[in-house]
């Protein structure tokens, strides 16, 4: 699948249809989440208060541990792990785990590479790090789905019903009590979705 | 009585005091003045018959001279709500975009006025967007909402409407309520800088200009007791404190009053007691009451018919 190889937005009104389609492209350009959609409707309806949404999600990875993005080596004599970076974009993540459990007065740098953890148990500590959860690209994705969702959504409509399995997502928010056939709806938009919804 | 003409004056900040002390000789006003870095911006009141004096030592001092139209008039830009759905596009590029033409804008947003069945707004709201020459609202992209839901919005606004909103193909008489609508300024989430979108800007300048001049033109008929720069020149004199206040506009000029922002509990009295020349106080003048906003003094000054007299 392709990103974005699916991307309708209905309304009744042409124009409006426009709108609502820049507000979603701008927001999935800030959120940075246009890579990990594949596909994605919506649908518009302001004269019974409602908006519905089902995306199709892309591989998004996979859990990245400290041996993913990093060597991670053992100097027993003067007590240290030395983990030397090969993939710079999880440096943050990773030294935030690393001052959580051996604070920030055991962690150096001595270069952008390289990150040197003073400790009694070098080689345990090693092993630990080696396996150590470092991101998980799954849950971010969640979280900036829901922004996402939130942000598209006209302002009023506060009453929200969401799924999210496996790479599905549902959405459906409207300003009155939602109706069992708008979810059934969203959810017959998201079968299009999967058998191609190619337009 | 001599006829002023807002101006906009842009240039270094080198000599500028030369086109202050001019515009007191001449008796024109100095609005406001922006320093920043090494460029000032005056916006300024010039006497008809003097402009082109302004004119000629504003080319000498390498500056830029441009009609000012807004200059004077402070307009409430409301949004529905502060949510990050309205701003900072475009609820902010409008307020910014007025700003250019002179006028002062206050962004306000609704604490209620999302939605379509449920958007409210309430009496403190509506009397302090009432305390402002003109209102802008910004709603989104639906014909529906906009034809249909959101004028309740207007029940109890008493000054001009504006209406800015998405579809292009709207017309004034189908909100009820708005004196004027402009399209291409819907809900967006980028900066408002596509040529469509700029020229739905001018264009809302252009016209919220023409309110204004009407609203001018009424004023013209039955004219105040006193012009508002008037007040605020006098204010800077007998009032020192004024000075000390770190508000872009400490003294923000109204098409019928000003809006002086200084807390009112302890400076009202000395605000109601300015003298002017001909022996009048304010108070005689004018009413001055308690600000909506941030218990500011805003002064409305009153008509000649009103009083009998203007000075």
């Amino acid at each position: 699948m392709d990103s974005l190889e699916t991307f309708v937005v209905e309304s009744a009104i042409d124009s409006e249809t426009e709108f609502y389609r820049k507000i979603i492209e701008d927001n999935l350009a800030s959120l940075k989440l246009a890579p990990a959609i594949g596909r994605i409707k919506v649908v518009l309806r302001p004269e019974d208060s409602l908006f519905q949404m089902a995306i199709i999600l892309r591989d998004v990875g996979t859990r990245v541990t400290t041996i993913d993005i990093a060597d991670v080596e053992t100097k027993p004599v003067a007590g240290e792990v030395v983990i030397s970076i090969k993939k710079e974009q999880y440096i943050p993540e990773l030294l935030v785990k690393l001052w959580e459990r051996y604070g920030k007065a055991n962690i150096s740098q001595p270069d952008r590479w390289t990150v040197t953890i003073s400790t009694d148990k070098p080689a345990e500590e090693a092993e630990f790090i080696k396996e150590m959860l470092i991101a998980d690209p799954r849950h971010r994705l969640h979280e900036n789905l829901v922004d996402f969702a939130i942000r598209v959504t006209p302002e009023g409509f506060r009453v929200r019903y969401h799924l999210y399995k496996g790479n599905r997502f549902v959405f459906v928010a409207s300003e009155e009590t939602l109706e069992r056939e708008w979810i059934e709806e969203a959810g017959a938009m998201l079968d299009e979705l999967m058998e191609g919804g190619k337009k | 009585m001599a006829v002023l003409l807002p101006y906009l004056y842009t240039g270094g900040v080198h000599k500028h005091g030369l086109l202050i002390e001019l515009m007191e000789d001449l008796g024109g006003y100095i609005i406001q003045k922006v320093v920043t870095g090494t460029e000032v911006n005056l916006i300024m009141l010039v006497p008809e018959k003097d402009v082109d004096i302004v004119k000629k030592l504003s080319k000498e001092l390498l500056g830029i001279l441009v009609e000012a139209p807004l200059t004077g008039v402070e307009i409430a830009v409301v949004s529905p709500t502060l949510a990050s759905h309205h701003l900072p596009h475009s609820a902010c590029d409008v307020a910014e975009y007025l700003r250019h033409p002179g006028a002062n804008t206050n962004m306000l947003g609704l604490a209620r006025g999302m939605g379509r069945r449920v958007s409210l707004s309430m009496d403190y709201e509506r009397k302090l967007i009432n305390e402002h020459d003109i209102a802008v609202f910004t709603f989104g992209s639906f014909s529906d909402c906009i034809t249909k839901k959101k004028p309740k919005l207007f029940e109890g606004i008493e000054i001009p409407i504006v209406v800015t909103g998405g579809p292009s193909d709207l017309k004034t008489e189908d909100i009820q309520g708005a004196d004027l609508y402009v399209g291409n300024i819907g809900r967006v989430s980028h900066r408002l800088r596509r040529t469509e979108e700029v020229n739905a800007l001018e264009n809302l300048n252009q016209e919220v200009s023409k309110i204004a001049d009407s609203i001018r033109k009424q004023q013209a008929r039955d004219p105040l007791a006193v012009l508002p720069a008037r007040v605020m020149k006098e204010i800077e004199n007998q009032v020192p404190e004024i000075r000390t206040v770190l508000s872009p506009a400490p003294l923000t000029l109204q098409l019928d009053g000003v809006r002086v922002k200084l807390p009112y509990d302890q400076f009202h009295e000395k605000i109601e007691k300015l003298e002017f020349d001909e022996g009048v106080t304010l108070s005689e003048l004018a009413n001055i009451s308690r600000s909506k906003m941030k218990n500011y003094i805003l002064i409305k000054i009153k008509s000649k018919s009103d009083i009998g007299f203007a000075i």
